[in-house]
């Protein structure tokens, strides 16, 4: 099991370095950098919120959701819907992820209380036909605009604002999912969670209700992702279920934190950054499918050579002090 | 509502069903055997379907010419995956979810590899005889669905005959059944798992055909398929050959006989209820027996 940071020698030095990243990163849209910079980092942000989130049910708990994207759509909907509905300010759309975010929790509730009593590949694969089921829903649903999608009003103000505001609260939420998800590995909770994973029997014997420590840990790992996908939403100004409900990007959230290692809030960490960094540069560079065959591949390479994760992998060599 | 009506929806049920178990086997055998779930198994399919179509369009030729050439590649190209990437994952700390992802990735190449060859466009297989049908009374077999269905039959029958009449069929199951013990008895499990797969992936090609036969396809259909492989494989027990036939059958009459009362875009939705609805009832599936 991986200790937290602030027992070992490396994490004296990784928080006050973290601090600094942060501050960094703070005040980084008032040098007025290009608008591609904040886009390309905003995205960073926002697998790191969908990564961190999804390591709560499956790092924690070891329930491999593969359908995390879902609760990301149904965020985004939520808020387009809002918007559209009642015409609300672009603060009032801000805000109106939160409500997205419950009920993002609200639909894994819902969906967990059946789902999370079956258990390893079973639950992985309910989970992702669960996210193409909700595509072919909203799809068919006059009211979301079916297969063209809806459109938001976007804010009128500059590009290079909108993308400075949308970073700032990206990074916002970033944090405040990385400390939750801290919160919870040391909590109780997060204590629970861990006996389920290695041995759900035993932790039932324990004592421990685990039926509600899973729905508990569902519906907060869906929770962020809804929030996500409001914001989301109103960032793009436009969204459609291709986009929201984009199978890659359940599959990239698992990859994101399998490369890390799951279970860890660095492993999370890592695995997000660097992923949705070569993410970026492959899809803005390279054609989209051909990104994605090679997307594919990578996928492939990191299960052959690092079945457990790139901390495992780099543990091999000897980085015991690593995590 | 006349009786023909709901006479018609029951038989275009079945030889839909048809289908679906022969999708579904393949799938089965996988993860029985070799403990690895393929979710790139109906890609296969879908790529058959383009070798189909391309018969068709390209050489004039009756799709189904294209089976020989397509199925022995698969299987050929099926044992070549299992020796370049299966295999190394059965090491994995949990091969289940390892073979998942892996085959994910394998999904998004095919996927995108098709939609860089063929185009996003929905395609349709248009065999001389589409559009013609038997008439029994006042019931329509369309030729097409009576063919596809007949691949199934096929298909299903000689996997089952393989795996219940030679001797290297009997290995599968003995390795299905305690992979330690056949290991054991000097059953080369490398050797058992490669044919298994091969099987299993050409077993997928003719799926893939034989759903053209009947439906529109582009490369992003193998996800919808795929829940229909899940759904069929959890009905008829991981492994089980004739619960995989029966389960098909049963999916097949249900999503048949609903389809006469909701539109066919909900079905999807049904089914996936159905298949929250039996894993929690009965996890392991509603047939388990042999195989």
């Amino acid at each position: 099991m991986a200790k937290g940071p602030g027992q070992s020698g490396i994490g004296k030095i990784l928080l006050p370095a973290g601090a600094g990243i942060l501050v960094l990163l703070t005040l980084f849209p008032l040098f007025s950098p290009p608008a591609y910079f904040l886009s390309m980092l905003y995205m960073v942000f926002l697998y790191v919120v969908l990564a961190e989130s999804w390591n709560i049910i499956g790092g924690l708990a070891g329930y491999l959701s593969f359908g995390h994207v879902a609760f990301f759509g149904i965020g985004a909907y939520t808020t387009a819907f809002l918007m559209k509905q009642l015409g609300l300010s672009p603060l009032g759309t801000i805000l109106s992820s939160l409500p997205a975010g419950l009920v993002a929790a609200m639909v894994a509730f819902l969906i967990g209380y059946p789902c999370l009593r079956l258990r390893g590949p079973y639950f992985a694969v309910i989970t992702l036909c669960f996210a193409f089921v909700v595509h072919m829903v909203i799809q068919n649903i006059e009211i979301f605009g079916g297969v063209e999608g809806l459109w938001l009003p976007a804010m009128e103000k500059p590009i290079s604002f909108i993308r400075a505001v949308f970073y700032e609260i990206m990074l916002g939420l970033m944090v405040a999912v990385i400390l939750i998800f801290r919160w919870i590995e040391k909590s109780r909770l997060g204590m629970g969670l861990m006996t389920i994973k290695e041995e759900e029997e035993v932790a039932q014997t324990l004592g421990i209700h685990t039926p509600r420590l899973k729905i508990i840990a569902f519906g907060l790992s869906a929770f962020f992702p809804g929030i996500a996908g409001g914001l989301h939403a109103y960032y793009l100004a436009y969204i459609s279920p291709e986009i929201v409900f984009d199978v890659m990007i359940s599959i990239l959230i698992v990859l994101m934190a399998l490369f890390g290692g799951g279970g860890s809030w660095i492993g999370g960490l890592i695995g997000a950054v660097s992923l949705s960094l070569v993410n970026e540069f492959l899809t803005t560079f390279i054609g989209a499918e051909i990104a994605r065959i090679i997307y594919g591949l990578l996928f492939i390479g990191v299960i052959i050579f690092m079945p457990n994760g790139i901390m495992e992998f780099l543990r091999r060599f000897g980085r015991e002090d690593l995590c | 509502m006349s009786a023909v009506f709901i006479l018609q929806s029951l038989i275009s049920g079945i030889l839909m069903g048809g289908i679906y178990a022969l999708l579904g086997v393949g799938f089965s055998l996988t993860w029985g055997v070799l403990r690895v779930i393929n979710i790139a198994h109906a890609a296969f399919g879908v790529l058959a379907a383009y070798i189909a179509y391309w018969f068709s369009t390209k050489l004039t030729l009756d799709p189904l010419f294209s089976l020989v050439i397509s199925l022995p590649c698969l299987f050929f190209g099926g044992m070549i995956l299992h020796r370049g990437l299966i295999r190394p994952i059965t090491k994995a700390r949990e091969t289940i979810i390892s073979s998942m992802v892996l085959t994910f990735g394998l999904a998004i190449v095919l996927e995108n590899v098709m939609l860089w060859l063929w185009k996003a466009d929905p395609r349709v297989l248009n065999p001389s005889y589409s559009g013609t049908a038997i008439f029994i009374g006042e019931v329509a077999l369309p030729i097409p669905q009576v063919i596809a269905f007949g691949l199934a039959v096929v298909g299903i029958s000689l996997i089952y005959l393989f795996l219940n009449q030679t001797h290297t069929g009997k290995a599968v199951q003995a390795t299905w059944q305690e992979q330690e013990g056949a290991a054991l008895m000097g059953i080369n499990l490398n050797r058992v798992s490669q044919i298994t797969f091969g099987l299993a992936i050409a077993a997928a090609g003719l799926g893939g055909v034989a759903m053209a036969m009947m439906y529109t396809f582009d490369p992003p259909v193998h996800n919808f398929w795929l829940i229909y492989m899940f759904l069929v494989v959890i009905v008829g027990g991981v492994g089980s050959i004739l619960g995989t036939a029966l389960a098909g059958l049963i999916l097949g009459i249900i999503t048949g006989l609903s389809m006469a009362f909701i539109p066919y875009q909900w079905i999807n939705v049904l089914t996936f209820g159905l298949l929250i609805v039996i894993l929690l009832i009965r996890p392991q599936g509603l047939f388990k027996t042999g195989v």
